[in-house]
């Protein structure tokens, strides 16, 4: 009965997949509606709230990109918040706010290290103005990046927009390949459909708009995010965005409104990051299936099967993965699944050149290793968040970083 | 501008002292299991690659196979079995019939090859004979003619006699039983000229028939046409009789040959052997570990702690498909039987060859 189940749920996933991206191509071609009308006149005050651990001179580079934006200069703000990094990230914060004085720069710093999340809390508290723009300090953003974001927020049910992240390094190696055609899908087709019902399950935290009335209501929840006793300080995007919905606000990415970040190069990093995210997912999961009934009640019946069904195909690609190994390991090895993959793969890498060149891939064929990547993804890293529910490791730091960073977590020290 | 540490969450404040106890143990919990999870995990892993690798490198394993009598491929096998048998009987049958009737036809065609010079005998005979006594018969013929004429002469002179009969009758010369006597002497005068003549005719007949080739040879020449056609018909019969036995014969012997052949196969072995018989599946890579008397090894965990559990008994010859035990793709071989001491090993998933795989 349970095998049963598994895979009934397991072809729903594939199935509402399937129903997602195909929907998405017909809503992206054919339906004003899935695109929300932006109003330019609606420029209200911004504050972009820069949240930094150990960036060092990019935090320089991210806010010169935002100095750059096409928005009213009066109307919009940087709070960079440093969170206790042992680099020179902060001195670099200081210099940019010398720098760039077209733009009013505010630079804050945590008293002990308390995470990404808090750090936009912290940063939160300086805050005046309507509209709050989280975004990564790893980042470089468009000039219309914010009046792209605020433009959507004219819908007064708008709770929360993102942007379109691309990735600053595709070539760097096939690692950042692969991930630029998996970010240049899920913004682009996968997010679609939910685009559609105003229901985006998780907005990127590299771009995240929200209104700051609606921030500083979720804000104590943010601060309160515990598992057990243990402070979380990470999937701070997914559980705003899951807040939002849940507050009766809609929930949308703005494919116009760019920023690129720069992705995990080796499998190393990758990994941790990945499985930062599947541990986000996870709590996610649990979260909403803890609370189903309000979220059956509450929200579309698209945003309720995004919130569950995603996470879940994560946990059940788990089985399938141990499945097709006890019964057939070579199965994913085959050329017919390899030809399948490179297909998608050419058709992606011709859309990317086409429609971004600026993340074009210059060996489309790196995207074949997507195959073993979701092997590993699928066997560890489900199986690794699932029985680390408890850490508060970043992830994608240097040794030197984890060990101060594990250090401040441990004892809430000083900087 | 430094940013104050932030003040716990008033729902954390107030929390109770149970709470951080039991948040503390549901974590140590966890934590304990997770760590085991992940071990298991790991060990799972580490264990998987092994086994990958080592039935990626190994070139000794076999693949025990139970044949069942009624798996598809032993139905299929004493389906055809019991085919070729039927058809090797019928086949027998028949040629027995068709060398009966070849032994008959023979018989028969002795018998009249035997006749064929005694008619050929009797038709010389007659023809001397008719060309020795058709000359006589003519003559006497001729005679005979000569004969009939002169009584033909004498009979014409009756009339005369018989009306002088009438006239001595009526003078009273004669009495009666004169004229009765003298008048049936003549009727049978007359009577002797009849049959002279019909004689004289069916002389003339029988010469006829001596001396000319008449409708009476004809038939038997007819008669000996018929018994040469005959000994050719059956020449033909004999010898397509023969072919087919021949044929029969060079197919009964292929059908054996088959048989012979199919008698030494493991599916035969499978349904007609009285005890249990064990067989294995050798891919052609393995190919190098077998010969006829090599150790079979059962082992734990299909490489670990293996013991002797029998020897290789026959290497069968035909090739065989089965789907690899470990890596599940389609894999060429063939079939040994295997003579076990431990049957149980038939069950295993593998069994090695020649050497313990792992040395121990």
């Amino acid at each position: 009965m349970a095998p049963v189940l598994v895979w009934l749920i397991l072809l729903l996933c594939l199935l509402i997949s399937i129903v997602k991206y195909t929907l998405a191509l017909i809503l992206k071609w054919s339906v004003p509606g899935a695109v929300v009308k932006k109003d330019y006149t609606y420029q209200p005050t911004v504050s972009v709230l820069m949240p930094c651990f150990n960036e060092g001179k990019t935090v320089y580079e991210t806010i010169e990109s935002i100095s750059k934006s096409n928005y009213p200069n009066e109307r919009f703000e940087v709070i960079a918040q440093d969170d206790c990094s042992v680099d020179d990230s902060y001195e670099w914060m200081l210099k940019a706010r010398r720098d760039f004085t077209n733009i009013q720069v505010r630079v804050g710093r945590n008293t002990v290290n308390s995470g990404k999340a808090r750090s936009v809390c912290n940063a939160l508290q300086h805050s005046t103005a309507e509209l709050v723009i989280s975004i990564d300090s790893d980042c470089i953003f468009h000039p219309d990046a914010i009046r792209e974001l605020a433009a959507c927020f004219s819908e007064p049910k708008m709770g929360s927009v993102g942007g379109r992240v691309g990735v600053r390094n595709p070539n760097e190696s096939t690692i950042t390949a692969i991930q630029t055609f998996i970010y240049y899908a899920a913004f682009q087709i996968y997010k679609v459909p939910e685009n559609w019902t105003r229901s985006v399950g998780c907005i990127s935290g590299c771009l995240f708009a929200i209104r700051r009335e609606l921030l500083l209501e979720i804000e104590p929840k943010i601060r309160s995010r515990h598992w057990f006793g243990i402070p979380v300080n990470q999937g701070e995007d997914r559980f705003l965005t899951h807040q939002t919905l849940l507050r009766g606000y809609g929930t949308y990415v703005n494919n116009d409104a760019l920023c690129w970040t720069t992705v995990p190069a080796t499998l190393p990093d990758l990994f941790k990051q990945q499985l930062r995210w599947r541990r986000s997912i996870v709590r996610d999961l649990f979260y909403t299936l803890r609370t189903l009934p309000q979220h059956v009640w509450t929200l579309h019946p698209n945003t309720v099967l995004t919130l569950v069904l995603t996470p879940l195909g994560a946990l059940l690609g788990l089985l399938v993965v141990l499945t097709m190994l006890s019964g057939n390991p070579l199965e994913w090895a085959g050329p017919a699944p390899l030809m399948v993959y490179l297909s998608v793969a050419a058709v992606l890498s011709w859309v990317i050149r086409k429609y971004s060149a600026r993340e074009a891939i210059n060996n489309p064929l790196a995207f074949g290793a997507y195959l073993a990547w979701s092997l590993v993804s699928s066997l560890f890293i489900t199986t690794l968040a699932l029985c680390t529910m408890d850490s508060k490791d970043w992830g994608t730091r240097t040794k030197e970083q984890e060990a101060t960073d594990d250090d401040a977590s441990r004892q809430e020290s000083a900087c | 501008m430094t940013t104050p540490a932030v003040k716990k969450a008033p729902a954390e404040a107030k929390s109770s002292v149970i709470q951080p106890l039991l948040y503390k143990s549901v974590v140590t919990v966890y934590r304990v299991f997770a760590i085991v999870t992940l071990y298991v995990v790991l060990g799972g892993v580490l264990a998987y690659g092994f086994v990958m690798g080592f039935y990626a490198l190994n070139t000794s394993w076999a693949a025990p196979v139970i044949l069942s009598p009624v798996d598809d491929k032993s139905l299929d096998f004493t389906e055809k079995l019991v085919t070729s048998k039927q058809t090797l009987e019928e086949l027998s049958v028949d040629k027995k019939r068709l060398e009966g009737s070849i032994d008959e036809m023979n018989r028969h065609r002795a018998a009249l090859l035997a006749l064929e010079p005694e008619l050929h005998a009797a038709i010389i005979r007659e023809k001397k004979h008719n060309q020795a006594t058709g000359p006589q018969l003519l003559e006497l013929d001729k005679q005979k003619q000569a004969d009939n004429l002169k009584t033909q002469r004498v009979m014409a002179q009756v009339k005369e006699v018989e009306t002088a009969i009438d006239k001595d009758l009526a003078a009273g010369l004669i009495t009666k039983g004169d004229a009765a006597t003298q008048r049936a002497a003549l009727n049978q005068a007359e009577s002797s000229y009849t049959d002279s003549k019909i004689s004289e005719i069916l002389l003339t007949d029988n010469v006829l028939e001596k001396t000319t080739v008449d409708t009476k040879s004809l038939n038997v020449l007819d008669k000996q046409a018929e018994l040469i056609s005959e000994i050719a018909q059956l020449d033909i019969a004999i010898g397509v009789a023969q072919k087919q036995v021949h044929e029969e014969t060079q197919q009964i012997d292929r059908l054996k040959q088959a048989l012979t052949t199919a008698k030494l196969s493991p599916y035969y072995l499978s349904v007609a052997g009285d005890s249990a018989v064990y067989f294995a599946f050798v891919p052609y890579d393995n190919q190098g570990h077998v010969s006829t008397g090599t150790t079979v090894y059962d082992c734990f965990l299909n490489m670990v702690a293996c013991k002797k559990v029998g020897t290789v008994k026959q290497i069968f010859a035909g090739e065989e498909h089965a789907t690899h035990p470990i890596f599940k793709t389609d894999i060429r071989g063939f079939l040994i039987q295997m003579q076990l001491d431990h049957p149980e090993s038939a069950k295993s998933k593998t069994v090695f060859l020649n050497r313990k795989p792992l040395f121990f």
